[in-house]
């Protein structure tokens, strides 16, 4: 058992060698207006995007964005909430977002990093609402991507809330940012958490999850790991107002309690608008 | 991408001026307004600036634009100082007949190359659209 208990220390050791250190001057405010008229086309056309109430988000100094996502590992609403953020408030304000170690880590994926996209660990977190900056975190990772289709409109960040503290170490705001529609870009079947388990990669790489979904043009997929096409579902997004983080707001539970609220009522009434799964 | 639209208002140009002028009436008269907010104190003049976003496809594109030419009853352009580069202009003339032509002219330039063109285009509708809604808004504030 000593032996298996190394390779796995060691193979834990490669993935996170392998996860790059967060360095916030990567992000590079002239790469990404060159890439927000192709992801406006993909936004506007493909994915149909309606993006409400942006100024209720503070109009400058650090902010918590904490939202809901959908969508496997190509989840939609969050390359539309980065368009919709760096269009409304330029993008010259300082704008970073928390990713899963794989997706920083991953070949071709480096150019996340001039969007402002850094590994997702209270260390990077702080460092980014530090240096004055708005940081979107989604607390569900990837347990909430992977949650079967007709739970698509549940906000289940699997009870993580480690986001309440990192807004009060930070003192700052933490604004909602609630979405619907990604869970339907496929059919997600299931979390594949007992797969994870067996095939340990819970341990190795700090995946939860190897989902089971059908998804164009392979079919049935296992993993999500290879490339596929999503369904052109429409995305809306809903900002809404900050929740305070202050003490006289509670504990950490009362906040998140508040957090998660709010998200699920911005959901139940995106929800309401959409008279069919996919077209909206 | 260059977008223009005219209208003849029944109205002298004094009185379209009036409200092309004002700032405050922008949030009236100018279509798909997700944002306009002063930038700078005073009245308009050249020089002032303000912050305006239009919903245009899925999100609110615009930026902080910087008034280039005040002529009274005559001429209002801007130019775009941070977001899309953006032109505008309110030309504003006599028939002759005691009505006014009033010419709204937006040229825009995405960044981004190819995808940047084709954006251009496929905005350019329904830019066009908003325009044409702007000038009917124009002509329903200020003919009496």
């Amino acid at each position: 058992m000593a032996g298996i208990a190394d390779v796995l220390d060691w193979a834990k050791q490669q993935v996170a060698s392998r996860v790059p250190k967060a360095d916030l001057d990567q992000r590079d405010p002239d790469y990404i207006r060159e890439q927000l008229p192709g992801l406006w086309l993909l936004a506007s056309l493909y994915f149909r995007a309606d993006v409400r109430g942006l100024d209720r988000i503070p109009r400058e100094g650090p902010v918590l964005l904490v939202g809901n996502h959908s969508g496997g590992n190509l989840p939609p609403d969050t390359f539309v909430f980065t368009l919709a953020f760096c269009s409304y408030f330029g993008v010259e304000r300082p704008f970073y977002q928390l990713a899963h170690n794989l997706v920083v880590s991953m070949p071709g994926l480096g150019s996340l990093r001039k969007f402002g996209t850094v590994a997702a660990n209270h260390e990077n977190a702080m460092l980014a609402l530090q240096s004055g900056g708005a940081l979107l975190v989604y607390p569900g990772g990837d347990y909430e991507v992977f949650r079967p289709s007709w739970e698509r409109h549940e906000v289940d960040f699997g009870g993580r809330k480690g986001y309440v503290r990192l807004a009060r170490d930070a003192g700052v705001p933490i604004v909602p940012i609630a979405s619907v529609g990604g869970q339907e870009a496929a059919l997600f079947l299931d979390r594949g958490q007992w797969l994870a388990k067996l095939l340990m990669v819970d341990k190795l790489a700090r995946l939860k999850s190897v989902p089971i979904l059908l998804a164009p043009p392979w079919g049935l997929v296992v993993s999500d790991m290879v490339p596929r096409l999503p369904l052109p579902t429409k995305i809306a997004i809903e900002v809404q107002e900050p929740i305070d983080v202050s003490v006289e707001a509670g504990d950490d539970d009362v906040v998140h309690k508040q957090v998660m609220e709010s998200l699920q009522a911005g959901v139940d009434r995106l929800a309401a608008e959409r008279r069919f799964p996919v077209i909206g | 991408m260059r977008v223009q639209r005219h209208c003849v208002i029944d109205a002298d140009r004094d009185t379209v001026w009036k409200a092309v002028s004002d700032p405050d009436c922008y949030p009236e008269f100018m279509a798909s307004l997700e944002r306009w907010e002063h930038v700078t104190e005073g009245p308009a003049d050249k020089g002032a600036r303000y912050t305006v976003h239009w919903k245009i496809g899925s999100v609110p594109i615009g930026g902080v634009v910087e008034v280039s030419e005040f002529d009274p009853a005559h001429d209002l352009a801007w130019i775009g100082v941070s977001g899309v580069s953006l032109r505008g202009r309110f030309r504003i003339r006599d028939t002759g007949d005691g009505r006014t032509k009033v010419v709204f002219r937006l040229a825009y330039e995405s960044a981004g190359n190819l995808l940047g063109i084709i954006a251009d285009r496929v905005a350019a509708r329904q830019v066009g659209r908003n325009m044409t809604q702007t000038l009917k808004n124009l002509k329903k504030l200020v003919e009496p």
